[in-house]
């Protein structure tokens, strides 16, 4: 059947996902604190790789343990001095991520090629990366910052990697004022509209509820409008080397007063930069920022002692992220909240990549598969980035999505690929087990990253690879080939691996 | 400036091979552990909604043919008019004098006649964004010029009724991902079809891997929301088998058709939700392809082919559905239309103001409604069809007379509705 452009705006019309807002906030009182049956076996390392990679690996799991959790926390907050050659030799392949603006602006059939690139980098990155919390953060601030990729692929390109993830564990402030001055957020979010004589509001607004000081952070209606008066004639030229360009001409003039501050009449672009640097210094933006960083990497329902003292050690700090990273990482808050975070399918599809190593040989099939999944890296709408919280996720139609995509990814095992348009090579990851409970073991290693099982989960493992038979049932050839495939799609559908 | 023109042409390159993923394409196990979902929701107070979205902008000057204009379309139009009734056999169907069906719709005009079927032109969203993501947002979420709206307006609609129906087919997408319309409504379903709502994996193997599942996630006595969901997977998957969507036979000998987007399928499939009586109260359904910039075909090629889908796919539903339909309405709608002038490539570019179907026991039909803002140069909206009827109005009417619900303030948020005496109180 033919895939077109139809099909494209089919489901970017459609982008929202199986997602429901009043969920998000529903889920607080639907399903109060979630926990995973089997987080009793998780020690704190453990935890903390669970947090800060795409999912745990075993080899470092070993890596982390011996050299302690401090160690690995520390290591993870320098990614420049972690080798990531692997990473590196597989996006060599994948050049458009190198191109200026102009290169990419010219790419034939680019909103599909750009995308499919960004969309190809993001999980190369994330599957592959040994820079692990430097690739999580990455898809934190994209989210923080969210830019569609639609109609503005070649623009994302440059914006991805030239603002986002060129200030991944930097300041603050760099984010904030690369992402104004970015084409793709000006267009994205009209401000290159936006001109003395029709103000546009629409980046005024969500650069104060989204970017800075959150929808509660004491702001007025004035106060929006007069930071759209401040930012009128930033817009985007063709013909200057990031795509911005200040056009003073339809720039407003006139005095304007923002959070109490005067701003004096005939100030030109030192208007935006001025308001971009009271929000980046602003208490509340540290207060809303930490927020999210603890939704994203503790809990659902952060807890106000650890928002508070984070915020602080924002404002220490003034917005250097690693020192915020660092506190909350060690906190006892985040050492308590094992089990309490459910991964977006996102998380759940690179964890699974990650086990399985299993590869799409079909590059439209990947793009299914997320769609399937509904979450398409770029791909949501609204400037508020993929939800965050578990209530906003979990519906009937995403956990049998789950559950048949840990089927593809493992079903290469005996499938011819041309069919499945995947290849993995599941029989390389275990060495020779004698009986089903050693098959369980090795592979809950393979999957999970170490021997986490509960007895109870393990028993659930052990009955089904034996028929019911018991742990010290022999592994023969016929039940491998009976079992094994299903085993391991079996251990990705569970439950404990929809948690991290 | 550049970027505001790009094109979205490459799309269409964008060749796949879109197959089922499934090893096991048939059937489910005998062997089902779980609970008999309750089917019984109680009498609906309301009708069954089917909202249909056209994506990529329509072209309503092609669907619904304003042949009285005489030159003021048919100069602009060269090779993407559609002939004045009785002009030729491919000509437009005429409706009322003025306005004519396209002849791929002519399935519609028995229902039209019967009075069960009204048009509505002239009508969309009002904001002036000729961008497909942008007018797709704000038509779907109900808010045209604020994309942030947190909730579609169908979603918003589900919240304010919420007391009615806890079946998790309530409110259907029929589609991978749900639309912007449907967010927000509590646990909306997305069903890409009936048949493939079912969990894969080698065919031996499916019953011991539903078995390990269910023990796995506790299915029997849920005690987290995984537990919880996972148990609503296995009794929706349930459900869906008694459905035996392999086994349908449409009624009175109504014939779907068979496109590639299975848009025809979808409404047979909707049709046999809402006879299996699960407690469907909102559907929704998309058909794209209407980007047509170039080469659109009008007369005899993609669009006249596509549109005939429409048309096919509605009488069939209507003829299926029977006395049914009395408690049915079905309404389309598209992000925008297109220009009144034709490009240089046999195409239409982005234009404003469109047409929408509404049809079903309660409507008024046999009517255009329309306030005409004529196609003369000086009426038009930056070379575009104006809109004169917001789609709001439209939609509110439907919500409020046969949805029964009469929170049109919290569908759609700050907007004064004006009736348009085209849908009767249930």
């Amino acid at each position: 059947m033919p895939i077109s452009r139809r099909d494209f705006l089919k489901f970017s019309g459609g982008a929202v996902a199986a997602i429901s807002a009043t969920a998000a906030v529903g889920s607080r009182t639907l399903w109060a604190q979630p926990t995973a049956q089997d987080s009793a076996m998780v020690d704190d390392v453990y935890h903390l790789l669970n947090r800060i990679t795409w999912g745990v690996r075993a080899d470092e799991l070993a890596h982390a343990r011996e050299i302690g959790y401090q160690a690995y926390l520390e290591e993870q907050l320098v990614p420049d001095r972690i080798d990531d050659s692997v990473a590196d030799a597989l996006l060599a392949e994948n050049p458009i991520l190198t191109f200026n603006r102009a290169d990419a602006g010219r790419l034939q059939n680019r909103e599909w090629r750009t995308q499919s690139a960004l969309i190809d980098g993001m999980l190369t990155r994330a599957v592959h990366s040994q820079r692990q919390l430097f690739e999580r953060m990455s898809e934190f601030w994209f989210d923080h910052f969210n830019i569609p990729a639609d109609e503005l692929g070649a623009d994302l390109v440059v914006y991805h990697r030239d603002v986002v993830r060129r200030n991944v564990l930097g300041n603050f402030r760099d984010l904030l004022f690369g992402t104004a001055r970015t084409p793709a957020m000006l267009y994205y979010l009209d401000n290159y509209l936006n001109v003395a004589e029709h103000p546009n509001e629409n980046w005024a607004r969500e650069v104060l509820e989204l970017h800075t000081l959150g929808v509660d952070g004491g702001y007025t209606e004035n106060d929006v409008k007069e930071i759209a008066r401040a930012f009128t004639g930033w817009t985007i030229n063709d013909g200057t080397d990031d795509g911005f360009w200040f056009d003073a001409s339809v720039h407003d003039t006139d005095e304007k007063v923002i959070f109490g501050h005067t701003f004096p009449a005939g100030r030109g672009i030192e208007d935006g930069l001025h308001v971009l640097s009271l929000l980046a210094n602003h208490p509340m933006t540290a207060r809303y920022v930490s927020g999210k960083l603890i939704r994203r990497f503790v809990s659902d329902m952060p807890p106000e002692s650890l928002v508070e003292s984070t915020t602080q050690v924002w404002i220490d700090n003034n917005g250097e992220i690693v020192p915020v990273l660092r506190h909350m990482f060690n906190s006892d808050e985040f050492r308590a909240s094992v089990g309490q975070k459910l991964r977006r399918p996102l998380e759940f599809f690179v964890a699974a990549l990650r086990s399985t190593g299993t590869q799409f040989t079909d590059s439209w099939r990947r793009f299914e598969t997320l769609e399937d999944l509904a979450q398409i890296p770029y791909g949501w709408q609204p400037p508020n980035g993929y939800p965050d919280v578990a209530g906003a996720w979990m519906n009937t139609g995403g956990l049998l999505a789950r559950w048949n995509v840990a089927v593809l990814l493992t079903h290469g095992a005996h499938s011819d690929i041309n069919e499945w348009g995947v290849r993995s090579a599941l029989y390389e990851q275990i060495s020779d087990p004698a009986t089903v409970g050693e098959l369980v073991d090795q592979l809950a290693v393979r999957v999970y990253g170490d021997t986490i099982l509960s007895p109870a989960t393990r028993a659930h493992f052990v009955d089904f690879a034996s028929d019911s038979q018991g742990e010290a049932t022999t592994i023969t050839a016929h039940l491998m080939a009976r079992k094994y495939a299903t085993l391991y799609g079996l251990m990705l559908s569970a439950p404990i691996f929809q948690w991290r | 400036m550049a970027i505001s023109g790009l094109s979205r042409r490459g799309f269409l390159s964008r060749i796949g091979a879109m197959g089922v993923v499934g090893v096991s394409k048939s059937i489910f196990p005998a062997w089902m552990p779980r609970l008999a979902f309750n089917a019984q929701q109680g009498t609906p107070s309301g009708d069954v909604l089917v909202a249909i979205f056209l994506r990529g902008g329509i072209d309503g000057l092609s669907a619904v043919v304003p042949f009285g204009e005489g030159a003021n379309y048919y100069d602009k139009r060269p090779t993407t008019a559609v002939p004045e009734p009785g002009s030729s056999d491919r000509a437009a169907i005429d409706l009322d004098g003025f306005f004519g069906f396209h002849p791929s719709l002519a399935a519609l005009k028995d229902i039209y006649d019967a009075r069960a079927l009204g048009v509505v032109h002239a009508t969309g969203s009002t904001d002036p964004s000729r961008s497909h993501f942008d007018a797709m947002q704000f038509m779907e979420l109900g808010t045209p010029g604020m994309k942030t709206t947190a909730n579609g307006w169908i979603g918003r609609h589900l919240q304010a009724t919420a007391e009615r129906n806890d079946s998790p087919f309530r409110a259907v997408g029929m589609g991978s991902m749900l639309p912007s319309s449907l967010r927000g409504g509590s646990t909306p379903l997305s069903l890409r079809s009936i048949g493939d709502f079912h969990l894969k994996g080698r065919e031996n193997e499916l019953e011991a891997v539903e078995k390990a599942l269910s023990a796995l996630y506790g299915t029997e006595s849920p005690s987290d929301m995984l537990g919880s969901q996972a148990r609503s997977v296995f009794e929706t998957v349930d459900l869906l088998k008694a459905i035996n969507a392999a086994g349908y036979t449409p009624a009175n000998d109504a014939v779907y058709p068979q496109d590639d987007e299975g848009f025809g399928l979808g409404l047979q499939q909707i049709a046999q939700l809402i006879k299996s009586d699960v407690g469907l109260e909102v559907a929704t359904l998309d058909l794209g392809g209407w980007d047509t910039h170039e080469s659109q075909g009008t007369n005899d090629g993609f669009f006249a082919a596509h549109l005939a889908v429409i048309g096919d796919a509605l009488s069939a539903f209507y003829a299926d559905m029977g006395n049914q339909m009395r408690n049915i309405t079905v309404v389309t709608m598209s992000e925008f239309g297109r220009r009144v002038e034709e490009n240089g490539s046999s195409g239409t570019d982005h234009g404003h103001g469109n047409f929408m179907l509404v049809m079903g026991g309660g409507v008024r039909g046999g009517q255009v409604y329309a306030n005409w803002p004529t196609l003369a140069p000086s009426a038009l909206n930056d070379g575009d069809l104006q809109i004169t009827t917001d789609y709001r109005d439209v939609l509110a009417e439907v919500v409020a007379n046969r949805l029964g619900n009469p929170a049109l303030d919290q569908v759609f948020p700050n907007f004064g509705v004006t009736p348009l005496g085209l849908i009767a109180p249930r």
